[in-house]
């Protein structure tokens, strides 16, 4: 439950930040994809999995087009990171750092897929690619960082909880 | 069946996940997604937070943007006083030059005054002592200068050429001790000798007690002396004082031309002759 607090806390807490202070910044990096890749290798759980969509349908309720876009998307980003997560050892931040690379050019395609099935827009490609390397090297970048800060944000609750036991 | 569930459970309801995303994206391209409690849940969720956490984005926009034009500002300011400095220097240079290039046409009046040729130089240097009143001037032998010339300005004598050497000339101003101009009273036409001295500074020598000398009267070059061509001005009277005893009255001279504050002279030959006024 204080598990589920945190991570519901820290996945409005990233939201906040995409859609305000980040635009601060030149290039908004995905910060809630970073969290779908925690989520996705540290807690693959029912509840990570809900968690990923619902992560995903918050940013098309703020921001998105079209529902279920970023829904489908975090979800497979989700689901790859699970089912590749039996492999991958990290252990080292540029682990993690690609890890995330490649979950963002997953997430690039699967928005991609769905932009061509449900919605055609012309001059899409150039832009498409562009914007998912871009968001695939800031996620990179951010990812040690927040994987950190969740590990400690882990940590703290953990010791929250031990008393009360 | 439900220990396959229970040990399936994470991908499937990834995949559960992923046919519901499908199933809302199908829904809404279809326009049959009316009622969507889900979103105004989230919204509700984030609603405030936005509006708070916006409403510091803002400031801290407004913040920057200010930040922005004031350093603008305060860049526009210093190239302007950049521009500023370098203007006046500017303006320094173009009086500098206008000065320069007036006392040059005042010199070259003269020179046309005077028969003959002259010579232009520069005062590169003065006395290094003050038991000497002299200067040094930047042309030499080489440009034609020789010992004995007279040195003078527009307003009148400096003095005369002490030592040549290739490129630069000594002159011994008027007002040296061991310098003498043969002069006249302009007024009354009285010749004197026009010299320095260490005490009183220029003085006129020889002025007989029965001559009328009066504060004011100004001295001329005689061109007596073979030195300087005659009716240049030497200096105007500030003191004349009769005493009880000798031959002469002692008057005391200011030159006409104070070498402290003269860049350009003209050096002239003894053999010009006179001036022509």
């Amino acid at each position: 439950m204080r598990l589920f607090l945190l991570f519901f806390a820290v996945g409005v807490l990233l939201l906040l930040l995409q859609t305000t202070f980040l635009h601060l910044l030149p290039v908004v990096p995905d910060l809630v994809l970073v969290l779908c890749v925690y989520l996705g290798l540290h807690h693959p759980t029912v509840g990570a999995a809900l968690g990923s969509f619902l992560l995903g349908y918050s940013i098309d309720v703020v921001s998105s087009r079209m529902l279920g876009l970023n829904a489908f998307a975090m979800s497979l980003v989700f689901f790859a990171v699970y089912l590749s997560s039996r492999s991958i050892w990290l252990h080292h931040p540029v682990v993690s750092s690609l890890v995330v690379f490649l979950a963002a050019l997953v997430k690039g395609a699967a928005l991609v897929l769905a932009w061509v099935v449900f919605l055609s827009v012309e001059s899409f490609w150039m832009g498409a690619a562009r914007y998912i390397i871009t968001e695939a090297l800031t996620a990179a970048v951010l990812a040690p960082l927040v994987f950190y800060l969740l590990r400690r944000g882990e940590q703290f609750t953990m010791r929250f909880r031990a008393p009360a036991q | 069946m439900l220990a396959f569930l229970r040990k399936n459970q994470v991908p499937l309801s990834s995949c559960f996940c992923v046919l519901l995303s499908i199933y809302i994206l199908t829904a809404g391209a279809r326009g049959q997604l009316r009622n969507e409690p889900l979103g105004a849940v989230v919204m509700w969720i984030l609603r405030p937070l936005q509006v708070v956490s916006q409403g510091t984005v803002n400031w801290i926009s407004g913040f920057r943007d200010n930040y922005d034009t004031l350093s603008g500002f305060k860049a526009e300011n210093e190239r302007l006083r950049k521009r500023v400095q370098n203007l006046e220097v500017e303006r320094q240079k173009h009086l500098e030059a206008e000065a320069t290039n007036q006392r040059l046409q005042q010199l070259l009046a003269l020179r046309s005054h005077l028969s003959g040729t002259a010579i232009t130089a520069s005062i590169i240097a003065n006395s290094a002592t003050s038991w000497f009143q002299s200067c040094l001037l930047d042309k030499g032998s080489a440009d034609g200068v020789r010992k004995g010339m007279a040195v003078v300005t527009p307003l009148g004598v400096i003095g005369q050429v002490v030592a040549v050497t290739a490129r630069t000339a000594k002159v011994l101003l008027l007002t040296d001790a061991n310098s003498g101009i043969d002069v006249l009273v302009q007024r009354t036409r009285s010749r004197g000798i026009v010299s320095g001295s260490l005490e009183n500074g220029t003085v006129l020598k020889y002025m007989k007690r029965s001559e009328d000398v009066q504060e004011g009267d100004r001295l001329i070059t005689s061109g007596m002396d073979g030195v300087f061509p005659k009716g240049l001005m030497v200096g105007a009277v500030i003191k004349v004082r009769k005493q009880h005893l000798g031959l002469f009255q002692f008057v005391e001279v200011l030159p006409a031309v104070q070498s402290a504050r003269t860049e350009e002279v003209l050096v002239v030959a003894a053999d010009n002759g006179a001036a022509k006024n």
